[in-house]
This record gives structure tokens, C-alpha cells and sequence, in this order.
């Protein structure tokens, strides 16, 4: 934690990072106090540490994208809660550093990206995450329409897994 | 272009309606939201319908609606341009239908909203509207294209502050009560942290209570504990991923409530019911933390099923195996 000194900063990571955010447009005035941290069920059932992330951010020590901790946020909004700071969005900010850990081609393991293929090949060619969703299933049109709007998406990538996969279990 | 957020102004039927709010409802086409997890708990469904159906209320589902694509936008499998193009599908397909679309499922109320809000960021609004753009079906009721409508008539609405809303009209259809029971209440984080539905600081800073009234008034006993606010583990998937960390959260928050005696608990969320309730999961949590827990998990609409009398099959037993449920049924149902 204690790793920077107050000259450290470098706030040219975080423009990036959030130029288009109103929501997340005071993560500058982050005053540490920690409540984020004590109320994260992430925090407690791993090393993921909100105040570290943003020390971190604002101090454009890009190392942060490479660190799985990020992964293991829960996007519960709790965060948002409870810190005493308006326009402050942890859960957002935690959403575009995954995608520009992406980018910059770490991203998540691939293993856990694995638990992803099932449900996208069901999203793709059902529009449900589920084998069989509860009623009718979705018209055949608007799947394909869903399968256009997700076009070079990361999810076409994890779909074209599940295809690999059942080519490999057939040919076994 | 301004894109205000789509929920139903709750406080502005109270007053126009203070002694009967059920009767804004009377003339509304109401829709709900399809959530993919009701597969698996399908009186989640049929228990708001069975309701709706009780209180004469027009209601339909949408059969051009798509899951709500959450999921892979959490773990960023999408861009949020693409995130707001399917929300905008969805909101296209349900303006077309109804007034007033109920969900089940906290994840999708807060996808929906939260694809909407993407809106206000230009470049994503761009983009969004050249990915409708690009579509080249045509919607097939009125011919017209996809876009982004910037004030469709359609409002969202939660199924809980739906029924909180209209509670004092409901108990006079209910068949039976709760008879005591001692329940531990789960909002989910997606309900209970949401701001985005909300028009005033105070209706998301406050203490929630929608769900321990609801429980008095059907005549159970709201009990506290420990976990009340925690998260109930599926954490944007960290189930499926992290499942051990991810399950001690679950395990938590189960033995928090089985340690104050509740006799089940009581939750507005397909997602959370899942977490909560999956046999392998608890098999998982008694191998990894030593402890069988067995304490029974019920969806709000699901009660609302039990409680109007209607068929077990239809309100909680297909496809379920959740612990001890029987048993709650039966001590809800005794004449």
C-alpha cells in the first residue's frame, strides 16, 4: 500500500481510462478511507483490494491490467454504496480495465473464459443462456439479428471454442 | 438527446392513487421480462402470472425478447455498444408491446437500465445506432427498424416494489398465510445497491424493509441476521469461476440465516435463488466448509404462488430439489 509517495502521481492512465465516464469522473477524489474494501465480498474471500486498484490507476502503473485481482471483483454495486464520494463508480471502472487488459491481450485466464462456452453457443444460436429457456424458444430471426450485433465481439471467439469442442468430441 | 432511465415512477402512482394502486395497472398492457434462470424455477414465472391472471391484469410475455446479454457484458465477451444495441432490441420489442414490463430477476432489471444509461456517452450511442442500423430484418409487427427510441412510452418495473406496491390489494386474494414462519430475507445486491432505478438520494441510501413488510403483513416473522446485505455468491459468474471463494460468500450468508432459526429465506431474484439453492452448491459447501445446510430458498413470486393456493407442480416443484421445500409448503398450505 505503501509502495507510492504523494509526488507519484500520474493521472494520465485515468483520463484514459474514464474521458467518456460521467459516472466515474471523481475516482481522482478518492480519499482512501477504505469503506469500499470493508464492505466487498470480494475482499473477503480473496486479494482483491479496490483501494490498491485505484492507487494503482492513479498512478498509471499500468501492472494493474496484468494483475488477475481485477477478475475477482463481483460487480455488486456495493462499493457504490457506501462510499461517501458522488460519481465514483468502481464496478465500471473495474469493467473497462478487463477490457483494456483485454486489449493489451492478458485478460482473464483461459480457464475461466472455458465456463463462458456453453452459454455463449446458447446466447448465439438460442438468445438465452439456458439449454432450453421456459416457453417458446426465440424466432430463428431474431437470433440471427443477435448473432449481427455481437460481430467481432469476444463472444464469437468463445463461441467458435464450443464449435472446436464438439469437433474434437465427435472425431474422439 | 436526453435518456432518462425507464423505471416507473412508484411515488407518482401513490399519489394519484393512494388508496387503490392497483387500479393504474387496470388499463395497462403489462409484459414480463423472460429471465433465463426461470427455466429452472418456472413458478418464478407462473406465480406473477397466476397473480396478474387473479387481478384481472393484461399481461403477456414478448416473444422477440432476448436475454438481457448481462452475463457477457460483465465479463466484457461484448462492448458496451453492442451490450446497448441488445438492450435497445429488447426496449424496441417491448415498447411495441406493453405499458409496463415486470422483472423477476435483478440482473436483467439492472441490465436494462444500465444498457440505457450507456446511452449518454456519444460515441457509444453512435455506434450503438450503426449496429441497429446495420440490422436489415425488419421488426415484423409494424415494419419499421430497430433504433434507439429516446422517450418510449414503456416504463420497467421490479416485481417486488410491483407487489410491495400493491400489498394491501393483494392480501384479500391470498388463500393462506404464513403462519409464524420465520423468514430471512436475500433483496440481492443488483436490488439492493441499484441507484439507477431510483430519482432521490434517500430512496437508495435508506434502510430497504419492502421485503420483511411483506413477510408481516402475509404473516410470517421477519427475522435479522448476520448476512442480511451480503452478495449470495454468483458475483457476475465468480460461481462459475472462483467457485470456492465465490461459495464461502454463499455459505455465509446460508448459515447466517439458518443461525437465527429462519425457516427459509425469502429473495426477489432468480440469479440469487440459483446460488442459493443448487444442490450441487450446497454439496460443494458442506465438502469445502464441513457444514450441511439445508435451509429452504424461495423466490417472492414463488410465495406469492403458495399463498394464493395455486397447484404445488406449478409453484415450486418442477425441476426443483432444493432442501426441506416440501416441508414449507405443506406447514404454508395445512388447512
Amino acid at each position: 500500500m505503501d509502495q507510492y509517495s504523494d509526488s507519484d502521481w500520474n493521472t494520465k492512465f485515468y483520463e484514459e481510462l474514464v474521458e467518456d465516464i460521467e459516472e466515474n469522473k471523481n475516482i481522482i477524489q478518492c480519499i482512501s478511507c477504505g469503506k469500499c474494501v470493508g464492505d466487498c465480498p470480494a475482499a473477503k474471500v480473496s486479494e482483491f483490494n479496490i483501494r490498491k486498484i485505484i492507487q494503482k490507476v492513479l498512478r498509471g502503473d499500468k501492472s494493474v491490467l496484468k494483475d488477475s485481482d481485477i477478475w475477482h471483483c463481483f460487480l455488486c454495486e456495493r462499493c457504490v454504496r457506501v462510499c461517501p464520494r458522488e460519481h465514483i463508480n468502481i464496478p465500471l471502472l473495474i469493467i473497462y480495465l478487463r477490457n483494456e487488459s483485454f486489449k493489451q491481450g492478458f485478460g482473464p485466464k483461459y480457464n475461466d473464459l472455458r465456463k463462458y462456452v456453453e452459454m455463449a453457443e446458447r446466447f448465439l444460436t438460442k438468445g438465452v443462456v439456458v439449454e432450453e429457456p421456459l416457453g417458446n424458444e426465440l424466432p430463428k430471426e431474431r437470433v440471427k439479428e443477435l448473432n449481427k450485433i455481437c460481430d467481432f465481439a469476444r463472444i464469437k471467439y468463445v463461441f467458435k471454442a464450443s464449435k472446436i469442442n464438439n469437433k474434437k468430441r465427435k472425431n474422439s | 438527446m436526453s435518456f432518462s432511465n425507464l423505471a416507473l415512477d412508484i411515488n407518482e402512482i401513490k399519489e394519484r392513487y393512494p388508496e387503490e394502486p392497483l387500479s393504474f395497472f387496470k388499463d395497462k398492457k403489462m409484459c414480463l421480462f423472460k429471465a433465463c434462470l426461470e427455466k429452472y424455477f418456472p413458478g418464478v414465472r407462473y406465480g406473477m402470472l397466476d397473480l396478474s391472471n387473479e387481478l384481472d391484469l393484461n399481461v403477456s410475455t414478448c416473444e422477440s425478447q432476448s436475454c438481457c446479454s448481462g452475463t457477457f457484458f460483465q465479463r466484457n465477451l461484448i462492448t458496451r455498444a453492442q451490450f446497448a444495441a441488445i438492450n435497445e432490441r429488447n426496449v424496441y420489442e417491448l415498447n411495441h408491446q406493453a405499458d409496463i414490463v415486470l422483472f423477476s430477476c435483478n440482473g436483467c432489471y439492472n441490465s436494462l437500465m444500465r444498457g440505457r444509461d450507456f446511452l449518454r456517452i456519444e460515441e457509444v450511442r453512435y455506434k450503438t445506432e450503426e449496429i441497429l442500423n446495420g440490422l436489415e430484418d425488419k421488426f415484423p409487427t409494424n415494419g419499421d427498424k430497430y433504433r434507439i427510441l429516446e422517450n418510449p412510452s414503456v416504463r420497467f418495473l421490479h416485481d417486488l416494489d410491483f407487489i410491495y406496491l400493491i400489498r394491501n390489494e393483494i392480501i384479500d386474494i391470498l388463500k393462506y398465510e404464513l403462519n409464524d414462519l420465520k423468514v430471512a430475507v436475500h433483496y440481492g445486491c443488483h436490488y439492493l445497491n441499484l441507484s439507477r432505478d431510483k430519482k432521490n438520494v434517500d430512496e437508495y441510501v435508506r434502510d430497504k424493509s419492502k421485503l420483511e413488510d411483506l413477510v408481516s403483513l402475509f404473516g410470517g416473522t421477519p427475522v435479522d441476521y448476520q448476512e442480511r446485505e451480503s452478495c449470495c455468491g454468483w458475483g457476475a459468474s465468480q460461481v462459475l469461476i472462483n467457485q470456492k471463494e465465490a461459495l464461502k460468500i454463499t455459505y455465509n450468508k446460508l448459515k447466517s440465516a439458518e443461525n437465527v432459526g429462519a425457516d427459509f429465506l425469502l429473495m426477489p431474484c432468480p440469479t440469487c435463488l440459483y446460488t442459493l439453492s443448487k444442490p450441487e452448491y450446497r454439496e460443494k459447501i458442506q465438502k469445502w466448509y464441513g457444514e450441511k445446510l439445508d435451509i429452504p430458498t424461495i423466490h417472492l413470486n414463488e410465495l406469492m404462488a403458495i399463498l394464493l393456493g395455486c397447484e404445488q407442480e406449478r409453484c415450486i416443484t418442477l425441476r426443483r430439489t432444493t432442501p426441506r421445500l416440501q416441508e414449507i409448503f405443506e406447514s404454508i398450505t395445512q388447512d
